[in-house]
């Protein structure tokens, strides 16, 4: 009893035991595959990462039972996991494929993924992860997927902005909000950040930060807060810097987002350690190298802070060979070897001990100007426990998304995130699952 | 060897065009209806047992899902739908600009054309139809660039003749839609509009010149209510091609908040199918959009039917 509260209480996964009886009623366990001990053979993996392309191949020189043929697919803004659904569903689906932290558990729901458990040397993979990553791929008290990364949330800021504005980097929000009346103050024409419509996981790890509860089980029921009292707040306080020209209300990744950051427009980014690549891309040709810092995100008085995106790599239902597909994902989530043959593509932070350093030394930071990966640490140290993603949360990204389309006419983040409540429980019950507020 | 081949096959349809016309155009006609039958009778036909079922699940979601009948249900989910109904506004919204323009444009464009010099014709032929020749995507993909505040030259020259406009906006997205629509779809209508006016028997005009109409009267008089038949055809095509607008607005939403993920009817069913997995819904709303296209289909058939009786 004890182990199974703590559980509970550490991975905010209160309902671990009710998870298990819903469970239960499908077919029992003991149909379960058994692990095998060398499984050989050949599988498909299919990623929208960059580079996962010389891990194949890395993983494909390491051994000669099992052959891993790669395939890159879109991103998940760009149909990838529209993709990767259907394929699973119409049963020509890879048997290892690529899944963020968000969208996992809608694929767990539908069954379009299979528990590791048994498959996987749980002591030296799961074992080994922290509570707030576990949590992100543990449902009911089974394994569905292994974390790649875990990446914690930041700001980017660029340095020479800050000073010009005579300001330290913003430990709260409530600075935060003053560099951007001070940076207004010395450069009117300049926002201290933007606020992306396009990124709801963003809006999601704000919340998170302050301690909102999107997601949760009461019972036999999924409790909303897409509105909960916490995501009230930050929404006050982000309609307030939008209203006072702190940040600007732009789509992420568009070419006016791209063209505000080479031109100083907009000097700050809401981001995480991933943000490093697209933000060099950005400015390196507007001689920005060396102005652009990592910071933690401002908190609300307390250190805290929230997971901003990152990858997990699951085992698909139409997988032939779950058992060499499963050895893969070992391979791709705890093996120095991947992380080495993956390159410079990025400033990847894993949610493997161990793993980080490896990355560390592939990747070339040299264009910013403090020790990114110093803040990635202190940032990952931080995080709020007790988020939990909801059964489909694509359902609530555009529903948010699309709410965030009034913000240029009138609309407020209140009327937005009322309106992503509403519509994400409408939509739940219509699938016939059942919800509280 | 060779003739004897020959006169076999001169022989058999000898033998065809006498008695088994039937068999014939059969085995002509297999090709186009297999096809027919995999590709399009089929998708409806199993969308419309999809429509008529539901994938139930229950308490956490976890677990198998549960087929079960349901009748009209999601056909009453979809017409419910507030934002369902919105994007058949918008649509036809959409519809009532860019209808008159387009097909204003084309026949516009398809008189000038055949009015010009043989010369200057080929060029600006060409020239016409060249936009439709970008892909959709690609066409949707130039057109936000050129939208987008801060990088789009039209939108700074614009600004520096004073004019601040914002094409993305929650209400000029649009027309500004509209106008990409325009931009793709005018030329190819101006061919077949134009090919129209080939037809027209030079006489007739011979014959009205020498009664004294200019190239203006000839045209409004005569070359217009000649092409009528073109331009119903014409007009079915739009209908049926508006109805399945997607492309532009996909992209467009890349670029600004303002165009949202149901946006047009079509955008729906693909919200329904990949971002809320409910298929079901999804071909209800699919079955809607063909029957919506049906109906207006039949209708400007039988209207212009009608025209051209009188």
């Amino acid at each position: 009893m004890k182990r199974r509260h703590l559980f509970a209480g550490v991975a905010g996964l209160a309902a671990s035991t009710l998870l298990l009886a819903a469970c239960g009623t499908g077919p029992s366990t003991s149909s379960a595959p058994t692990p095998t001990e060398d499984p050989s053979g050949s599988i498909t993996f299919w990623s929208s990462l960059a580079g996962m392309d010389k891990v194949a191949e890395a993983f494909n020189a390491s051994q000669d039972k099992i052959k891993v043929s790669f395939e890159t697919i879109p991103n998940g803004a760009n149909g990838g996991y529209a993709k990767l659904s259907t394929a699973i569903t119409a049963g020509n689906g890879p048997d290892v494929a690529t899944i963020e932290y968000p969208q996992l558990p809608q694929f767990v729901s539908n069954s379009q993924v299979i528990p590791l458990d048994g498959l996987i040397n749980k002591a030296e993979t799961v074992d080994k992860l922290t509570d707030e990553t576990k949590a992100l791929v543990q449902f009911g008290e089974k394994t569905y997927a292994l974390p790649y990364d875990a990446a914690p949330m930041l700001m980017w800021y660029r340095k020479d902005m800050l000073a010009k504005a005579g300001v330290e980097v913003p430990k709260t929000w409530d600075e935060f909000e003053e560099a951007g009346k001070k940076l207004k103050a010395v450069a009117p024409d300049s926002y201290l950040a933007s606020f992306n419509p396009n990124e709801v996981a963003a809006s999601a790890g704000l919340a998170w930060q302050a301690g909102a509860k999107w997601f949760g089980t009461e019972g036999d029921s999924w409790k909303v807060g897409v509105n909960d009292e916490a995501t009230q707040k930050v929404a006050s306080y982000w309609q307030k810097l939008i209203d006072q020209k702190i940040v600007k209300v732009t789509q992420a990744y568009s070419d006016e987002w791209s063209l505000d950051l080479a031109n100083s427009t907009v000097v700050g980014v809401v981001g995480a350690n991933w943000s490093a690549t697209g933000i060099q891309k950005r400015t390196e040709a507007s001689g920005q190298k060396g102005q652009w810092i990592a910071a933690e995100l401002p908190n609300w008085g307390n250190e805290s802070g929230a997971f901003y995106g990152g990858s997990s790599f699951n085992v698909t239902k139409s997988s032939k060979n779950p058992a060499a597909a499963a050895k893969f994902v070992e391979f791709l989530t705890t093996n120095q070897e991947a992380i080495k043959a993956r390159g410079n593509t990025g400033s990847a932070f894993l949610a493997f001990p161990g793993l980080t350093p490896v990355a560390q030394q592939a990747y070339d930071a040299s264009y910013f100007g403090n020790d990114i990966y110093s803040v990635f640490d202190k940032a990952y140290g931080t995080i709020t426990p007790g988020w939990q993603w909801g059964p489909n949360w694509d359902i609530t990204n555009t529903a948010l998304k699309d709410a965030y389309g009034k913000l240029t006419t009138g609309g407020t983040i209140h009327d937005a995130v009322d309106t992503a409540q509403e519509a994400t429980v409408a939509s739940l019950k219509q699938n016939g699952l059942s919800v509280t507020e | 060897m060779a003739t004897q081949a020959l006169t076999t096959t001169v022989r058999r349809r000898g033998r065809a065009l006498a008695g088994t016309g039937g068999r014939t155009a059969a085995l002509f006609l297999v090709p186009f209806f297999a096809v027919f039958a995999i590709a399009m009778i089929a998708p409806v036909i199993y969308s419309l047992v999809l429509s008529f079922h539901s994938q139930q699940k229950s308490g956490l979601g976890f677990g198998e899902a549960k087929t079960v009948f349901v009748g009209v249900e999601n056909y009453v989910q979809v017409f419910q739908s507030e934002t369902f109904m919105e994007g058949i506004a918008r649509l036809g919204l959409y519809c009532l600009i860019y209808i008159p323009c387009m097909v204003g444009g084309a026949v516009v464009f398809a008189l000038l054309l055949d009015a010009t010099v043989a010369k200057a014709r080929k060029l600006f032929q060409l020239l016409v139809f060249l936009p439709h020749a970008v892909p959709g995507v690609i066409a949707a993909l130039i057109w936000a660039y050129l939208y987008t505040p801060g990088i789009s030259p039209l939108v700074q020259a614009l600004q520096g003749g004073g004019i601040q406009i914002n094409f993305l906006d929650a209400h000029m997205v649009l027309p500004s839609i509209v106008n990409i629509g325009v931009w793709e779809w005018t030329g190819y209508n101006v061919i077949i509009l134009f090919t129209a006016l080939q037809a027209v028997p030079r006489e007739i005009l011979e014959a009205a010149r020498v009664d004294g109409a200019g190239e203006i009267r000839a045209a409004v008089s005569i070359k217009f209510p000649l092409i009528l038949p073109a331009l119903s055809v014409i007009m079915l095509f739009t209908i049926i091609g508006t109805l399945q607008l997607f492309t532009e607005p996909n992209i467009i939403s890349k670029a600004t908040a303002s165009v949202t993920s149901t946006w047009v009817p079509n955008l729906w069913a693909y919200d329904a199918a990949f971002i809320r997995h409910n298929l079901n819904q999804a071909a209800a709303a699919s079955i809607i959009i063909a029957g919506l296209a049906a109906i207006l289909s039949l209708a400007v058939t039988r209207l212009s039917s009608r025209m051209n009786k009188s």
